[in-house]
């Protein structure tokens, strides 16, 4: 262990040795055996059908491979020579091959395509694919998707426009997480991430942020992928099958997220630049009681649970304020008060690109800052810089792609969300100010919600993404390529709890209450991948072989301090002013991850296609000799289409099939589980400290594995105007980490360890994408997609005595949730029923919580439409799902409590006979009286929460008419404009009565270029 | 690393051969490249956080042993059957004929009531929490036995410890649930599986662990200033009530007469409890900040009625003899408000938790015991005057007469019953003489209205015959 870092920077110089000398070297080998040719210079202009100039266009000598761009003219120059053929290809168009012929300016028109699925290339991460010879399942969402949406984060982008891929937003307060799952749930220890990569460098998605710092607000979870501005994206894609994501090896067992950046274009320096103003507000408000209502439920609970007398007494003005001593008449609709705001997102972007044919470049910069719907003064703000640098030597050998990434966060919050208070505080609640403008606190008879403005939560985040990518053509067909990547992310986050946030009743001091927390976090990794590229054509076939390996390393490290009892108030942001320092945790981690991996893909007659794939890679987390694992995949296409027998006018244009299967794994689940530990617990005896034994040696600790099977029917109709993929799939999850239970003789109570429970998820994936109209000025097309997942715990043994016994179910999804039959309300008595399984006569054990529901969507997808009327184009795009959640009465079920409640409540049973669904009331003092609790635990609490969503809806129009390349193009986008549900709580897509669900958006934008 | 110097050798080879192999057979370089890496298994080999040691090397460094060892101590203390808020002493206080009492968790008002079922936490807590103890205490003698940088003396000083905890624990366990696994491993899959052992086997395991604790004390001149950490006078001590409890009275009469020589009495009964009472053999140190002395005071001394949590047993305080001064210098009493309920209780420790200096540590060894286990021991063999003797050093420190019984029967009575007194209200000793005499279904079936003979035993946890059944069958009763 000891020599480690010699041996490893050892290794990594000789592979450096290597890959730098070894090239120079063989061009000099190769010089003496290439065949000089005498080359001219070509020049010519590139325009569409209708005349108009064409920049980007990809212009290749087909021979040499070098190569050039057309400018902003459509104007290009390279060297050529007399024999040559040129290739012309850019997106959207159909490439040609035009034989030079001893021309020297040429003018060449390119014709569009219809969909161009030849001509889509999509990103495989290590190698790149064309839509229509991809063997694998390959979703993506490009920047004109992503630049429709006012969205902050790139994976609020995504959700509802890939199939397979289900994305819930955690909370509508700016800088908050979200959930991704890639087909499902694979993994009983719950980890479902995604690898991320950004421009090839591994990112860490996982929050860092310390739950005692940032619960109350962001529920400690704060995206780390923030930090990426989605305007600087020109793609993601999802890799989701086996022939996909095999070749990531131990950590595609969740799928593959690919973000790429965007590059710069030959051509003229062009600026662009972009402005645009967001108006957000909560989208949905409950139904509460009014005051009367409300008041009326609170007497009439106080009077059936036989409190009057009590009531009576000076002793409860205190504890009943809201009925004995609060103003009856007032009212407040809280939902307006604390949740009621504006949001306003202001977004200001400038980007520089151009270059030659040689050299291209892209800088931008941008500037985001965004308030919250709640009452305070609260902002979070982004600041990044993207840059691009892309470099081709004058013979097209050697490539140079640099790409750098920096964003600087800083987010302003309330130390809590307001929502559930919003939700819950009675109507007649007093005045948030007093006459003098101070925080009133009504004698002391309420805690004021604005008190927590006192405190405040802060979040300061750095963080670098950057990549470079050498490559070297030692001949045409063999290229030697390497990436570096780094990435650097820094967390700082302060919560104060000042006492001046407290009720002054409690005769709280700033030396007795006041606290401070930080949390200093850090994550850094880097990551070097050599690889080899060779193609091999011969006639009819081609073949592309790739090898490579990987060396990875990520550390990090989070201290959370806390410090309590200060002098006053104004010194609270200073830990040295603390009278106690706790050190809450210290911890850090170092992961290391080294791997070969390879692909082999054979592409016979364009018709026949053979991908295999496969990783050998080695992972820390693992105990000696469980290190190393394999995996692999083979990808199986026909394009029979392409056979005779559909003629040119076939109205079938396209038709593949394709299969795969293979393996992968997950490494998800920490580091150092394996070993055989002693920690420092900070006890001491006698004066020595005390190191325990924390975890047993557990050698036999290895990958979770993820076996994928997939087919699909790939169709394209009338010149691929109507294209359809349906695929399904079917993975297994086994080797499952889990904890073990253990007999307490072993000394501890379990160990993690991989367990032979097997997850399956199958599904159904539809993608429909149709150009319904093209004619002249107008355009229609239509893209559809579906999703219905399923998933199944297939086995487990011994599940009964595991430490899932009372969560999961053999036969049933991971995502199910156990409950109590709620049987209605008992006219007679007025309290709710429940079916008593185990037949003791109480509803309180595990065993009577046998109702199971399951809270996985049953189905989703997205539907999108795109209209062009001349310079005017219009999208709107649903997301749909069908799905179960907890509903409003899982957060209270129990009218005449002290807190407001849904208006459902009031029609609750108030005499024997009453058939009604809610209960009778209850003072909320006598629990007997009351099964409201078990009401929240119970069937009763989960319905449907199935919705269709108007997403996103974008108006764009380009001012037209503009000489001298200036590009004028206004925009109004709408996020979350309207939604269809019967769901009884506020956000179907975010079930939580105590969360900002995601807010309703409105965006005014404009963008020039020149 | 063989495969890099591979590599190396095919680098110093020369570029060019190296290209050849490029430009005419690619495939061998990619698999020179590929297999270099093929189990460079050093790469993803990482040293552990900075909060964490990996058992190696804590084995290591003679320090860092003493901190894994520091830790056996503060669980004793802390936690488990030994002392802490949960231990033996009033847990089975209220099992026999001690302590009444009055609080309402479910699990001591079953041992309480006699109503003990095997899914009482506390049962499973004492159990898991000994073989915690037990798998901390076998790691070190593992690890030390591995270890190459510990001088000698140092090895036989840990593995001396170590081998002492775990036979103390399982002497404790022993005692409470009968037959129980000896466990000498580390290994999870074979301590997960284990079967029970028998009594007599587990006390010779036991007895074997401590004579070989004694040789490595005795080699390595372990010292335990303060008495704060075992050494071969606690072993012996350990020794001597293991051959009592086993009958080989001897043995049991040639430990004690060591201790007895190494060791002197404290005369002034306010005195025995101090730290530094000349009487203690063993004692675990308390807490430098909280709690300052012991857990033990913090539990049994009545702050004020209501919220008592024990009181001794009317039966216990009518036990003591006429003007026995330990009735007055070890029990106190404390009234309600208006002075209708009076209770008891124990007051040999007399330093509360709130008492700011440090005066008492948690003793679980004292010379006190050793005259008694010789009294029984000598009078078992016959020695009557020998025994009366012993006897009644104890007897007249607390200022009462000789004792006046002269036979076997009279004396073994009059053993028990200043055992009774001597030893109350510390670590269950009651307890382990009403069951080792056999005299537990007299007296507790006396006072006790759900004694059942078979509650001689507590059960094996629940939990445990769950995810072992080799611990099965249960013990009788439950």
């Amino acid at each position: 262990m000891k020599n480690l870092s010699f041996y490893v920077s050892r290794t990594v110089l000789l592979l450096l040795f290597y890959l730098v000398l070894a090239p120079w070297h063989s061009s000099n080998v190769l010089a003496g055996t290439k065949i000089m040719r005498f080359q001219t210079m070509v020049s010519g202009t590139v325009t569409d059908m209708d005349g108009n100039p064409l920049p980007g266009v990809n212009i290749v000598v087909e021979a040499t491979g070098t190569g050039t761009i057309s400018d902003m003219d459509g104007g290009f120059r390279i060297a050529a020579s007399d024999g040559d053929v040129l290739v012309f290809s850019m997106v959207g168009f159909k490439s040609q091959s035009v034989p030079l012929s001893g021309r020297d300016d040429i003018r060449i028109f390119m014709v569009e395509d219809v969909t161009a699925l030849g001509e889509v290339v999509l990103n495989a991460g290590y190698y790149k694919v064309s839509e229509k010879a991809r063997t694998g399942n390959i979703a993506t969402v490009t920047s004109d998707v992503l630049e429709k949406q006012p969205v902050a984060n790139p994976l609020a982008g995504m959700q509802g426009h890939m199939s397979g891929v289900n994305i819930v937003q955690n909370t509508g307060v700016p800088g908050g997480g979200f959930s991704v799952e890639v087909r499902g749930r694979n993994f009983l220890n719950g980890a479902s991430d995604p690898l991320f990569i950004v421009d090839g460098v591994p990112f860490g998605s996982q929050s860092l942020g310390a739950a005692r710092v940032s619960n109350q607000i962001v529920g400690g979870d704060i995206s780390p992928l923030n930090a990426i501005n989605p305007s600087d994206i020109e793609s993601i894609e999802v890799l989701k099958d086996a022939d996909a994501t095999a070749i990531y090896g131990s950590r595609g067992a969740n799928g593959v997220v690919l973000i790429t950046t965007k590059k710069g274009r030959a051509g003229k320096t062009r600026f662009d630049a972009h402005l645009s103003t967001t108006l957000g507000e909560v989208s949905n408000y409950l139904e509460l009681l009014d005051t009367p209502q409300y008041l009326e439920l609170r007497r009439e609970g106080i009077a059936n649970d036989g409190f009057q007398d009590l009531f009576e007494g000076p002793i409860f003005d205190f504890f009943w304020p809201d009925l004995k001593t609060w103003d009856q008449d007032r009212y407040t609709d809280w939902q307006e008060e604390l949740i009621g705001g504006t949001a306003y997102r202001n977004n200001a972007q400038l980007s520089v690109s151009g270059g030659n044919d040689l050299t291209q470049f892209l800088v931008s910069g941008a500037y985001q800052k965004e308030t919250t719907v709640f009452p305070g003064d609260f902002k979070y703000e982004r600041a990044s810089v993207h840059s691009n640098l892309n470099h081709r030597s004058e013979n097209g050998r050697f490539m140079l792609n640099l790409s750098t990434s920096y964003s600087q966060e800083n987010n302003q919050l309330p130390s809590g969300d307001f929502t559930a208070q919003a939700y819950t505080l009675p109507p007649n609640a007093p005045a948030l100010f007093d006459e003098e403008g101070n925080l009133n606190w009504e004698n002391n008879t309420w805690d004021n919600p604005l008190a927590i403005l006192e405190e405040s939560y802060v979040v300061g985040s750095k963080t670098l993404i950057s990549n470079a990518v050498l490559s070297y053509a030692i001949r045409p067909n063999l290229e030697l390529k390497s990436s570096f990547g780094y990435t650097n992310y820094r967390l700082d986050t302060y919560r104060t709890m000042p006492s001046s946030a407290r009720n002054p009743g409690f005769g709280l001091t700033p030396q007795n209450y006041s606290s401070l927390m930080t949390n200093g976090s850090q994550r850094e990794s880097w990551i070097i991948e050599p690889q080899l590229n060779w193609r091999k054509e011969w006639d009819g076939v081609s073949m592309d072989v790739l090898l490579g390996t990987t060396f990875q390393q990520e550390t990090s490290e989070q201290s959370v301090l806390r410090g309590r009892g200060f002098p006053n108030n104004e010194l609270i942001r200073n830990m040295a002013a603390a009278e106690t320092l706790e050190v809450l945790s210290n911890s850090d981690s170092e992961y290391r991850y080294n791997a070969v991996f390879g692909r082999v893909n054979l592409n016979v007659l364009n018709r026949y296609l053979l991908n295999l794939t496969g990783r050998r890679d080695g992972s820390s987390r693992f105990g000696p000799g469980r290190q190393f694992g394999n995996f692999g995949a083979v990808g199986l296409a026909w394009i029979f289409s392409e056979e005779s027998i559909f003629g040119a006018d076939s109205p079938l244009s396209f038709g593949k099939l394709r299969a795969s299967y293979g393996t992968t794994g997950s490494d998800n689940i920490g580091d150092y589980r394996f070993l055989d530990t002693y920690s420092v617990t900070g006890n001491n005896y006698n004066g020595v400290t005390v190191v325990e034994p924390t975890g047993i040696f557990n050698p036999q600790f290895g990958w979770e594995e993820n076996k994928k099977l997939e087919a699909a029917l790939e169709l394209g109709f009338f010149k691929d105007r109507v294209m359809v993929n349906a695929s399904w799939y079917r993975n297994r999850s086994s080797n499952q980490l889990v904890g073990i239970p253990l007999a307490a003789t072993t000394g501890f109570s379990s160990l993690t360890g991989n367990f032979d429970a097997i997850v399956e998820n199958t599904g159904v994936e539809i993608d429909l994408n149709t150009v319904n109209i093209r004619s002249g000025k107008f355009g229609w097309t239509t893209t559809f997609n579906l999703t219905i997942p399923k998933n199944k715990l297939v086995a487990f043994d011994g599940l009964e005595t595991s430490t899932f016994a009372n969560r999961y179910v053999l036969g049933e999804p991971l995502t199910i949730v156990n409950l109590y039959q709620s049987l209605g309300v008992d006219p007679e008595t007025g309290l709710y029923q429940f079916e008593d399984y185990n037949g003791d006569g109480n509803i309180s054990s595990s065993e009577d919580r046998e109702w199971i529901e399951d809270l996985a969507p049953d189905f989703y997808g997205g539907l999108g439409n795109t209209f062009k009327w001349g310079d005017l184009t219009l999208d709107v795009f649903f997301q749909f799902k069908k799905q179960k959640a907890y509903n409003a009465l899982r957060y209270n079920a129990s009218p005449g409590w002290q807190t407001n409640s849904l208006v459902q409540l009031y029609d609750r049973w108030q005499e024997p006979g009453d058939i009604t669904d809610i209960q009778r009331a209850s003072s909320g003092l006598d629990l007997s009286n009351n099964q409201g609790a078990l009401q929240q635990e119970s069937n009763a609490a989960v319905s449907d929460a199935s919705f269709v969503r108007l997403r996103n809806i974008s108006l764009n129009y380009k001012v037209p008419g503009l000489d001298n390349g200036l590009d004028i193009n206004v925009y109004l986008q709408g996020q979350n404009l309207w939604t269809l549900t019967d769901y009884l709580g506020p956000d179907p897509e975010q079930p939580s009565n105590i969360r900002l669900p995601p807010l309703r958006q409105l965006t005014l934008g404009l963008q020039f270029s020149f | 690393m063989r495969r890099i110097e591979q590599l190396l050798y095919l680098i110093k080879k020369g570029g060019m051969v190296i290209l050849e192999q490029v430009v005419f057979g690619h495939c061998l370089v990619l698999v020179a490249l590929g297999l270099s890496l093929w189990g460079c298994s050093d790469f993803v080999e990482v040293d552990p956080p900075k909060n964490t040691l990996i058992s190696e090397t804590v084995f290591d460094d003679a320090a860092t042993v003493e901190s894994a060892l520091a830790n056996l101590y503060f669980e004793m203390r802390e936690q488990g059957m030994v002392s802490g808020s949960f231990g033996l002493t009033t847990g089975m206080g209220i099992y026999a004929d001690e302590l009444d009492y009055f609080a309402s968790n479910a699990d001591y008002s079953q041992l309480y009531q006699h109503n003990v079922i095997a899914g009482n936490n506390l049962v499973f807590t004492w159990w898991s929490q000994a073989y915690h103890l037990i798998y901390s205490a076998n790691d070190i003698i593992k690890g030390v036995e591995a270890s190459e940088n510990l001088t000698d003396d140092e090895r036989k000083r840990f593995k001396g410890q170590a081998l002492f905890v775990r036979g103390y624990i399982h002497s404790l366990l022993v005692g409470v649930y009968g037959d129980v696994p000896y466990i000498t491993t580390t290994d999870y899959v074979e301590n997960n599986d284990v079967n029970r052992m028998a009594v007599g086997e587990v006390y010779e395991r036991v007895i074997a662990d401590l004579n070989d604790a004694v040789v490595l004390f005795e080699e390595s001149g372990m010292d335990a200033t303060g008495r704060i950490l075992p050494d071969a006078h606690v072993a012996k001590a350990l020794l001597a009530r293991m051959y009592l409890y086993t009958k080989q009275w001897e043995k049991a009469v040639t430990h004690s007469t060591e201790l007895i020589g190494a060791f002197v009495l404290e005369q002034d009964l306010d005195r025995v409890f101090l730290k530094d009472s000349p009487e203690t053999i063993w004692q675990l140190k308390a807490d430098a900040d909280f709690p300052k002395n012991t857990r033990e005071a913090g539990q049994l001394i009545i702050q004020g009625i209501p919220g008592q949590t024990y009181a001794l047993t009317d039966d216990l305080l009518g036990a003591f003899e006429t003007d026995d001064l330990r009735r007055d210098h070890w029990v106190n009493s404390i009234s309600d408000g208006d002075g209708t309920i009076t209770l008891h209780y124990a007051y040999k420790y007399k330093a509360d938790l709130n008492e700011t200096v440090s005066l008492e540590y948690s003793i679980l060894f004292r010379l006190a015991e050793q005259y008694l286990i010789r009294a029984e021991a000598r009078a078992r063999l016959g020695n009557i005057t020998g025994a009366q003797a012993d006897l009644n050093r104890i007897r007249n420190r607390a200022e009462l007469p000789d004792t006046a019984f002269g036979t076997l029967d009279g004396l073994m009575e009059a053993i028990i019953q200043e055992r009774r007194i001597e030893l109350f209200t510390e670590q269950g000793h009651r307890w382990f003489d009403l069951k080792r005499t056999g005299r537990a279904d007299k007296v507790l079936g006396a006072l006790k209205s759900n004694w059942k003979p078979t509650d001689v035993l507590l059960p094996i946890p629940e939990a445990e015959l769950e995810t072992n059944p080799n611990l099965l069958p249960q013990n009788n009763g439950y």
